[in-house]
């Protein structure tokens, strides 16, 4: 684990050298994001940096997991929940790539996904399951996981059977919240999902953010802070960073982009179409940007800004500060630390 | 005379009149946050909504577009995350539940995962989510079918039903008693569950439907209640809701992509979005 002593050089990077660092070719990379606010620029500069072999864990693999595997960096998905573009009818890189085979996928309930990175996170060998799974294809029709996607025992204090799932511990967690510090103590808020247990189940975790803030604001609202700075390798300050998602208090989703996006997914030509505007020909999110601005005017960002509705501050508050008050004197004690000393010579407790 | 209303609004209408004051119920995007949301404004008001990101006691204040959604969250009394909302699920604190499908057996078994062979896929479709899971403990699921199917033998068996029917549910042991799916609300009808067969059967027939369209896109000889009803017509006040809350969901998503459309292609003629 990087985490500590990455510190002393600093864990502030661009996407590209946080993506060039710590994912690999043929890693397992989860992503952190559940549908709401996903971790698109590092998942593009993923796609640019022609990663190859990823086995993916995404808890519903929506854009982040459609945008892989067009950009072919998937070859096993872990996922409960799928993309199609335009309904029914429509089609997506996923179906596409499950039907000529260069994608396998291995389907659990919602429910037992979060449970293996839970696995991981506390570091437990595997995880109770829901027992309402057994006559379903999802237990019955296993693919890379075989044997291992669910286990049967016999639970030692009921004699009842359980099904179990093995733990999960991905090589990578890519993760995009709303604000972190520069050590990486990460601001998130909003549905919970399984951010927090995909990040801190994983070995390395990059963070990108809408904003890198200064330490006071984190030490001020501790609550909001899902993954804790020695767990994070790299954090990325990416403003817009999961367009055309949206990020609570920052932005809306952009419905133009998502539509455009959607109707892409049903058919390759015009995904790879989509593909090469989107995420290969801009080489940062910068120039992305631009692209869109270009297109479709700056107005079009205005209007999804998110107006602003706080929230109560929490107040952590308290009597005091210090053990010693305004006179001087320790509270309960009722004397100075001169006097203090005095005492401790007197009594002999001090080893001069 | 009664206010005029589309088939999108009768049956967001439809599913909110399954929602109970006091009841602790998870929704699915689209037709049941709506039908939350007018559950909760006309006639559940202590209703707790959740979703299983972990939104939890929301009052959405637009159409959502996931289950996750920012206008879901704002607002809303508690967050928490997907494994709690489970677990809450499985001890028992989850009233009812709704669900959507792509096919449907007999017995209320669903699939939304595949069609055509699951290894070889004809057409892969979102997957589980958390389906199986809801369907096993909430006490009660409702169904909603829009562009499924029903069908002899499922595709692949995602979510269990009444399994094979009977007392088979039961039976297993893996479920608690008196737990599955109460109510199948389609484009045509509310479907409604035998206690005693597990077996499907047409309780409710919406207007303008005729009872051979719906049975001949059963491939069983559908079992038709004898007290048949057709579903009630929405009251104003119900569909002014809906047409305040969600505009697009009411008008249906052909008309509203139309719209969509031709106000894009407005907006870049004259340069500017609206």
């Amino acid at each position: 684990m990087g985490g500590t002593h990455m510190s002393q050089t600093g864990k502030i990077m661009t996407a590209r050298e946080a993506i060039e660092r710590f994912v690999f070719d043929d890693c397992h990379l989860a992503i952190g994001n559940y549908t709401v606010g996903s971790c698109m620029e590092l998942i593009f500069e993923i796609v640019r940096q022609k990663k190859r072999g990823l086995t993916v864990y995404s808890q519903s693999g929506v854009i982040d997991v459609e945008i892989l595997v067009a950009g072919g960096c998937v070859e096993k998905l872990v996922s409960t929940y799928v993309y199609r573009g335009g309904g029914r009818e429509g089609g997506s890189s996923v179906e596409r790539a499950l039907k000529n085979h260069s994608l396998e996928i291995e389907d659990y309930t919602n429910f037992e996904y979060n449970a293996r990175l839970l696995a991981g996170v506390h570091g437990f060998p595997f995880m109770p399951v829901l027992e309402g799974i057994r006559p379903t294809d999802l237990f019955h029709k296993r693919t890379f996981m075989g044997e291992n996607k669910y286990r049967i025992i016999v639970c030692p204090y009921t004699g009842k059977e359980v099904v179990t799932v093995p733990a999960a511990n991905p090589d990578v967690c890519i993760v995009h919240v709303q604000r972190a510090d520069k050590d990486g103590n990460a601001q998130y808020w909003g549905a919970l999902g399984s951010v927090a247990a995909a990040a801190l189940a994983s070995k390395k975790i990059i963070v990108s953010c809408e904003q890198i803030v200064s330490e006071d604001i984190v030490e001020s609202s501790p609550h909001l802070t899902i993954i804790p700075s020695f767990r994070v390798d790299a954090v990325v300050e990416i403003p817009w960073g999961a367009h055309p998602m949206e990020v609570i208090g920052f932005y809306n989703r952009d419905m133009v982009m998502y539509s455009i996006f959607a109707h892409a997914c049903g058919d390759e030509g015009r995904m790879n179409d989509w593909m090469n505007e989107w995420v290969y020909t801009p080489k940062d999110r910068m120039q992305y940007l631009e692209h869109y601005i270009q297109k479709f005017g700056i107005k079009s960002l205005q209007r999804i800004k998110a107006r602003p509705f706080y929230s109560a501050p929490a107040d952590y508050g308290a009597a005091f500060t210090s053990m010693w008050n305004e006179e001087g004197k320790e509270r309960n004690m009722g004397v100075t630390i001169e006097e203090l000393e005095q005492i401790l010579r007197e009594k002999g407790a001090l080893y001069e | 005379m009664n206010k005029p209303y589309t088939l999108q609004e009768l049956l967001i209408i439809t599913a909110a009149r399954e929602i109970h004051d006091y009841e602790k119920v998870i929704l699915g995007v689209g037709i049941p946050t709506t039908a939350g949301a007018l559950a909760k404004a006309l006639y559940a008001p202590h209703a707790i909504l959740m979703m299983e990101s972990g939104v939890i006691d929301f009052r959405p204040l637009l159409p959502l577009n996931h289950i996750a959604d920012m206008h879901a969250i704002r607002g809303c009394k508690y967050v928490t995350d997907l494994f709690s909302v489970f677990t809450m699920t499985y001890r028992g604190f989850v009233d009812v539940c709704f669900l959507g499908v792509a096919q449907v057996d007999k017995f209320g078994n669903i699939n939304t995962t595949c069609i055509g062979d699951y290894y070889n896929p004809l057409k892969r479709l979102p997957g589980a989510g958390g389906a199986p899971d809801f369907i096993s403990y909430a006490k009660r699921t409702v169904l909603t079918m829009l562009g499924g199917e029903f069908v002899e033998k499922l595709d692949y068996f995602t979510s269990p039903g009444y399994l094979s029917g009977g007392s088979s549910r039961d039976a297993s042991g893996l479920y608690p008693p008196g737990s599955g799916p109460k109510v199948l609300i389609s484009t045509q009808g509310v479907f409604k569950f035998d206690p005693d067969t597990g077996e499907i059967y047409l309780a409710q027939i919406h207007p303008r439907v005729k009872i051979e369209d719906i049975v001949k896109k059963v491939p069983w000889k559908l079992k038709i209640s004898d007290n048949l009803t057709e579903t009630a017509p929405p009251t104003a006040q119900e569909i002014d809701f809906i047409r305040n809350f969600a505009p697009a969901q009411a008008a249906g998503r052909k008309i509203a992509n139309e719209l969509i459309i031709r106000n894009a292609r407005n907006a870049n003629a004259q340069g500017k979005p609206s």
